[in-house]
Parts: C-alpha cells; structure tokens; sequence
C-alpha cells in the first residue's frame, strides 16, 4: 500500500523535545510496571490509532524497527501512511519478525506468535502494544516484580482470557518473554516480562472501566 | 531542533539516541542483562565514560537538573567537563545537589544521601561483563549468563578466601540481580553495593566501548555474591571524616601537608558540605582545606 497523501496528518511540532518527553513516559513505565501516565505531545492520532500508540511510535520507531500491525490496522489507510511516512519503518507480515507489534485487543496475537528473543539474546523479542478499551488501577490483576515495591493493581478491559492466561504463565520462561506497552486514549502503562500477574475473581465490570 | 551552537540537542543525533532509547527499555525490561547496542562515537577523550555520556544524551530532556560525579566528587575535571558539556548541547540545569538532581551520571560511587523515586542514576562502565576475566570469549560468557552458570565466579572469589582468609576484590564486587543475572556494578566500593538493592531510583549502566546498556529497574534485589561462612561485608573505617565527623559515609585518604601528614574525609563532597552546612563538624574544622590534595 502506497503513503496516501491525504491521509497523512503532522506528526510531533517539537519531535525533538516530544520523543524525549515520550521516552520517559515509556521509560517511567516501564521501569515502574502498571504506573498509569498520559502523554499529550500530539493533537491527533491517525484514526485507528490511540494518541499514546501513536506517539510510543514517533517516538521509538524507525527505519531500523520492523513492524507488525493486526489486520484491521494493516488494512487501515491512514495509520499505515503515516507509519511509512513518519517513521519509515518496514511493516512484516508475520509477528515472529517483528521488532514492535501493534495490535487492537480483540485481535491479539497468540504470544507464541511473536518473538520471544533467545537465550543467549532475551532482548531480541517482539514489544507488543496493545490497544485497549478501558487501562485503570482497579484492582484486577495484582502486580509484583522488580519496579513495584510491594504490590501494585491494574485493570486492563477487553483483553481475551486465553491471551490473559498465556500472559501469565509466560513468566516461567523468563528471560524470555514479551514486554507490553498497554494504550487507551492518551493514557499509557507497560508490563515487562518480569511483571508476576496474579489475576483477581472477577472481569473488570464495564461500570468501572474508564473508557478511552 | 539544535541549540544555538549547531549541534543535536545533547549532541547525539535522534536515530542514535532512539536506538539507544529501544536498548534502554530493554534491559530495564530484562534486569541485569547487557543489552547490546549499536552506538555511535561521541567526540570525547578516552577515559570521559562515552557509555554513561552516551546514555545520559539519550535520556536527558530540557527540565532534567543534571550532577556528574567521579569518585564522589562534584568538582574534579571529568566531572566539571561532562556537566559544562550537557549544559552546553542541551542546555540543561545542572546542579551539585544529590537531592536536586533529576538525573545523576557517576563514575565510581553511589551517593551516600539516599536516591528517590523519579531520579535516575547513570554509572559510567569501563568493562560491562563480570566473567570476562574468567572467560575472554564473548560467545562463552552469553552461554554463562543463559544458563545462569555462575560457579566460576564464586570459585574465584573463594580463591581470595583461601588465599586472604577474606574475600579482597573491593571494588567491582559482582552482584547478582532479581536473582537471575550476574552483573557488574562498575568500579564503585563494594562499600556502594547494598545502596543498588531496592534503591527508588532507576539505575542506568553504559559502557561505551564494548557498547553494552543495562539496568537495575526501581525497587529490585541486588545481592553481593558471598558464601555462607564468608558473609559479604562493606568497607568501614577507624576514622570519622576530618571535616563533618561523618562516621558513615566512604572515606578517603588525603594529604593535608608537604610532611606527608594524613586525614580521612568524606568521598561524597555534596553529602559532606551539606553535614557541614547543618552544623555537624570534624577533628579538622580548622584547617584549611581548600589546600588539600586527594591522594590518588
Ligand atoms: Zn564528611
């Protein structure tokens, strides 16, 4: 698919000084898994994309990051031109070669799909984001692991149960693993691989989710 | 966007500092494991720690208030020149002020004033691999780490028990992070070692030769190798610090006069100035330091 012209939209006004911003959003939140914060360094997001999801992506990508997108983005006009031509960053058809996999919550893909790195190099793996209906820190899911002192809660709407228990069991095969990037609206967490999920009794109820 | 000099906003160009950032966020994501990464050259003279100068660009950002330390000290040259070179191509706030800071890049010691949540701690790593001196080849010490076979390392270290009766590396005292991998700390005193365990700060390590990033995330365990018989144990002295009577904090030796004379004082200028400013003093309060040389 070709850039559509039309289609594309401005991109950072300072892209400088918003991917460094961007970065350590990213950074806080990753080092400080399921810390919500926001970021409000663009106007607007291609349509199909959140604003966080779109900015992690001015931010992070590039020529040198291969990138997968889930079938309603990979056949989304708008967000494909405007990952070609703000990022320039080759699009691949299977997540196993992906650097950075971007994916709707109702099309995820299996984490064995994706590249989990290797022994020898755990940081050769796909980081996934993911795009949600409702992220706050209800408590669902109960977190520990390095970045939390004790405990810490999250709640995550729309995600697949299977998704969910592969997820979590995951953790056994640490080093190996996937870091997720979680986005709804401007609104930004991550849980890396070293995360332990203890997951709660029930869903997260659609009264409470702040919807994004 | 460049400053008024023409150069990149803290000079590295923005390809280099995303790939830098991608490196970052992974070995945050994996504790303790070296995170190779393509890095760029910066114009620097060997010995100025281009790994943690090449980290400390990438992360750095117009509200950061940068301190550079070396050996403890706010006010050596390397110190003094990595500051005035940030505040330069970046324009940045520094500052000497543990507490102040945002963002602290160090070579060989930790603060004594305990870091907090939110600030981030740059070591500047000359070798990042801890087994390299029991193993030269890269390949090897990837298989070590994989496989979490870290025998040799504690047969090393016994080595020096059965040699000193104690354990007698100082420095460099390799850690165990998350209680997954072997890391190396850098240079600093083991006395600085229980400091990285649970610290609320975020740790950041760049080693710009072998062109390795890793990381200690917040909040995470960071344990000195040892044996049971052979705890592992921090430096102390007989001494308080000459100036601010410190009874704590890591002290160094310094010549105070052409006879040789000698006194102890506090390696963390920052923490010992702050001591003096509340009151607290030493055995040498009178003396004039200013004229002090640091033994090296
Ligand atoms: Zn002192």
């Amino acid at each position: 698919m070709p850039v559509s012209s039309h289609e594309l939209i401005a991109g950072f006004a300072e892209p400088v000084a918003a991917s460094q911003q961007v970065f350590r959003a990213a950074l806080k939140v990753m080092s400080e898994p399921g810390t919500l914060v926001e970021t409000d360094y663009v106007e607007q997001a291609p349509k199909g994309l959140d604003l966080s999801t779109w900015q992690l992506a001015l931010s992070l990508l590039d020529p040198d990051t291969r990138v997968w997108l889930s079938p309603t983005l990979a056949a989304n006009d708008a967000v494909i031109s405007n990952l070609r031509f703000h990022c320039q960053c080759p699009l691949v058809d299977a997540p196993k070669e992906a650097d950075f996999a971007i994916a709707l919550h109702n099309e995820l893909p299996d984490l064995a799909e994706l590249n989990w790195g290797t022994a020898e190099y755990p940081d050769r793996s796909t980081t996934l984001l993911v795009q949600v209906p409702g992220l706050n820190s209800a408590p669902f899911w109960t977190l520990s692991g390095p970045g939390i002192e004790q405990t810490r809660t999250l709640s995550i709407a729309g995600l697949p149960e299977t998704f969910c228990a592969d997820l979590i069991k995951s953790r056994q095969r640490f080093p190996l693993g996937i870091d997720i990037f979680w986005c709804c609206g401007n609104r930004l967490t991550a849980l890396p691989r070293t995360t332990a999920i203890k997951a709660g009794m029930t869903e997260p109820s659609q009264n409470d989710k702040e919807t994004c | 966007m460049s400053t008024a000099t023409g150069y990149n906003f803290a000079y590295l160009d923005e390809q280099s500092k995303r790939m830098i950032r991608r490196a970052i966020l992974k070995g945050v994501a994996i504790p303790g494991y070296q995170v190779p990464f393509g890095g760029r050259e910066m114009p620097l003279p060997h010995g100025w720690g281009t790994g943690g100068m090449q980290v400390t660009a990438s992360v750095i950002g117009e509200a950061d208030k940068l301190k550079v330390i070396d050996q403890g000290a706010d006010d050596t040259t390397n110190a003094v020149s990595i500051r005035r070179f940030f505040a330069h191509t970046a324009g940045v706030e520094t500052t000497e002020q543990t507490a102040e800071a945002t963002l602290i890049q160090t070579r060989h010691r930790i603060p004594e004033r305990p870091l907090k949540a939110n600030q981030i701690l740059i070591y500047q790593v000359p070798i990042p691999e801890p087994l390299r001196f029991i193993e030269p080849r890269e390949s090897e010490t990837r298989k070590m780490h994989a496989l979490s076979e870290y025998g040799a390392m504690q047969v090393k270290l016994y080595e020096d028990v059965a040699r000193f009766g104690h354990i007698a590396t100082s420095y460099d005292y390799p850690v165990m992070v998350n209680n997954r991998y072997m890391m190396d700390p850098s240079p600093i005193p083991k006395f600085d070692n229980p400091k990285m365990s649970m610290m609320p700060a975020l740790q950041l390590f760049g080693a710009g030769f072998e062109k390795r990033i890793y990381a200690v995330p917040p909040f995470t365990r960071v344990e000195s190798l040892d044996f049971d018989d052979h705890p592992f144990e921090v430096q102390s002295w007989e001494e308080a610090c000459a100036i601010c009577g410190s009874d704590h904090s890591f002290l160094d030796e310094v010549i105070t006069d052409d006879n040789g004379s000698k006194m102890f004082v506090c390696s963390d200028t920052d923490y010992c100035g702050d001591r003096v400013a509340q009151g607290f003093v030493g055995s040498a309060a009178d003396l004039p330091i200013a004229e002090m040389e640091t033994e090296q």
